[in-house]
């Protein structure tokens, strides 16, 4: 699903990531860890192609994100989806409009994002907050929402940028049960958080990053 | 199509979010177009009096007294054939005399003093619109100037000039402030949509992310500065007109004479601002929304 091949990362000519290879099979759950600066966010960012590689290759879901025309950028992020810290709900439009967003932007018809939105938002229980606007939701409801948006389009890649790094022990709990969830129904997750407690004896892979190196590849 | 509509229907609900900020650009675009559109109105009512005024224009054309009622006609042939001239009347020495009898009463004791009639015949020449040029039209008459029978050929030149000089100036004046004002209205709607683009950075790149393409993030910015636009151009055009309508009458109140020289207030009006504000409000957004990069 995800290959990276000796790929280098430099900002303002110092390296954020270097010569990092991995492979991550379709259907994992892996987890990205390391401490602040590490590289963790530069990493996603660089699957997502929010940023280019200075060096190396990377092929996602099929796509040579070197070979990938810009015009091509967004049909490659329709089968990505990602989650963040800070949720980044559209503050304006309801739960429900967030979650469809998703879908909209791919064309879908208003009768059909009527019914997978309403299902998913049943799924995860936010159903009775669905005409509600992001700010009256807990920061736990905001990520579900999140989430619900990311992967309510049937994405193959989901990515996680610390998704509970704002949240309680008990909303980071339901957080990580959703993903795990979410990853036996078949889509691959990938997960960067520096909370050790969120891998420990999962026995799902574990990457370290250190100084913008792969430090260990282990099962956590 | 469903796309489409969504992405009209966002645009509605962003320009309805953002209305202080939308009701501030309406308002000036309204105002710029509002003062093309007077300059407009200005310059058709400028035409229309140069077009009633060519209408009573021509040349006269005085004749030597020795030509005969063959000669007569062989000229107004030759001025008939001239694309220029739309009307030729002959006045003969007794219908000039009548007519100046007529004008000074036929006791008048001027008209006594003469044992002959001293009025030579002559042509008038009405002229079209277009060679009512103060170029043209001199050189035309001193080519009439230059035929055997003619004694002398008279028009108003220095009014002619004088009028000419005022429309072109009103021309030139209502092309450079319809310039400056296409780049005003482009500019004030680039800042508004500019200012929004930037208030929306992070939902921009929310939809990035969701995939979304150049045209889905665009559209509802380019629609919202077309609403500037049209709305900046209905409110400015009905300003004018009333403000046109209320002018005219007090004007042509203290000025009756003045009623045949004001144009209704023309269906090109109508058209022109809302059609002048979205298009400059349209290129004005593309400028501000600018390439969006992945």
């Amino acid at each position: 699903m995800i290959q990276l091949s000796n790929v280098s990362k430099y900002f303002d000519n110092e390296y954020v990531l270097k010569d990092i290879t991995f492979l991550i099979d379709k259907g994992a759950l892996v987890y990205i860890t390391g401490p602040s600066g590490a590289g963790k966010t530069t990493l996603l960012r660089l699957i997502y192609m929010a940023e280019r590689p200075d060096e190396g290759n990377i092929i996602v879901a099929g796509w040579d994100i070197g070979k990938l025309s810009r015009n091509s950028i967004p049909f490659l992020r329709r089968s990505i989806g990602v989650v963040f810290q800070d949720f980044r709900l559209l503050q304006n439009i309801t739960i429900f409009d967030n979650v469809a967003l998703a879908l909209r932007v791919q064309g879908g018809r208003p009768k059909d994002i009527k019914e997978t939105v309403s299902g998913l938002l049943s799924d995860i229980g936010l159903k009775y907050k669905a005409n509600d606007f992001p700010q009256h939701l807990s920061g736990g409801q905001q990520q579900m929402a999140a989430i619900a948006r990311a992967v309510v389009s049937k994405p193959m890649l989901l990515i996680a940028d610390e998704p509970t790094g704002n949240l309680d022990p008990d909303a980071s709990a339901n957080i990580m049960k959703l993903f795990r969830e979410i990853n036996l129904r078949g889509t691959t997750v990938v997960i960067a958080t520096h909370h050790r407690e969120l891998f420990r004896d999962t026995g799902k892979r574990v990457i370290y990053l250190e100084n913008g190196r792969i430090g260990k590849d282990t099962i956590g | 199509m469903r796309t489409l509509y969504y992405l009209f229907q966002t645009a509605v609900k962003n320009f309805w979010h953002e209305k202080l900020i939308n009701a501030l650009t309406v308002l000036t675009v309204a105002l710029g177009l509002m003062i093309l559109g007077a300059f407009t109105l200005i310059t058709l009512n400028m035409d229309l009096s140069l077009r009633q005024w060519a209408k009573g224009f021509g040349l006269i054309v005085y004749l030597k007294d020795n030509m005969t009622l063959e000669d007569v006609e062989l000229l107004k042939e030759y001025f008939k054939k001239d694309k220029d001239i739309i009307e030729v009347n002959y006045i003969s020495k007794d219908e000039a005399l009548k007519e100046l009898k007529q004008t000074l009463g036929a006791a008048n004791p001027i008209l006594g003093g003469f044992e002959e009639n001293p009025l030579p015949s002559s042509f008038e020449l009405r002229l079209e619109r277009r060679a009512l040029e103060p170029l043209r039209i001199k050189q035309k008459a001193e080519h009439i100037r230059q035929i055997a029978w003619v004694e002398d050929v008279q028009y108003g030149e220095k009014w002619l000039s004088s009028l000419n000089s005022l429309s072109k100036g009103i021309n030139v004046i209502a092309i450079i402030l319809g310039s400056v004002i296409f780049i005003a209205t482009a500019f004030v709607t680039y800042s508004t949509i500019k200012i929004l683009f930037y208030r929306r950075a992070e939902e921009i790149e929310t939809l990035k992310l969701l995939g979304a393409t150049r045209s889905f993030i665009m559209l509802p910015f380019l629609i919202e500065g077309l609403f500037i636009g049209i709305l900046g151009g209905i409110i400015g055009l009905f300003t004018l007109q009333g403000i046109y309508m209320f002018a005219t009458s007090k004007i042509i109140e203290f000025l009756p004479s003045i009623k045949g020289a004001t144009t209704s207030f023309p269906f090109t009006a109508y058209l022109l601002p809302p059609f002048t504000g979205a298009l400059m409000s349209l290129i004005g957004s593309i400028f501000a929304v600018g390439r969006i990069r992945y």
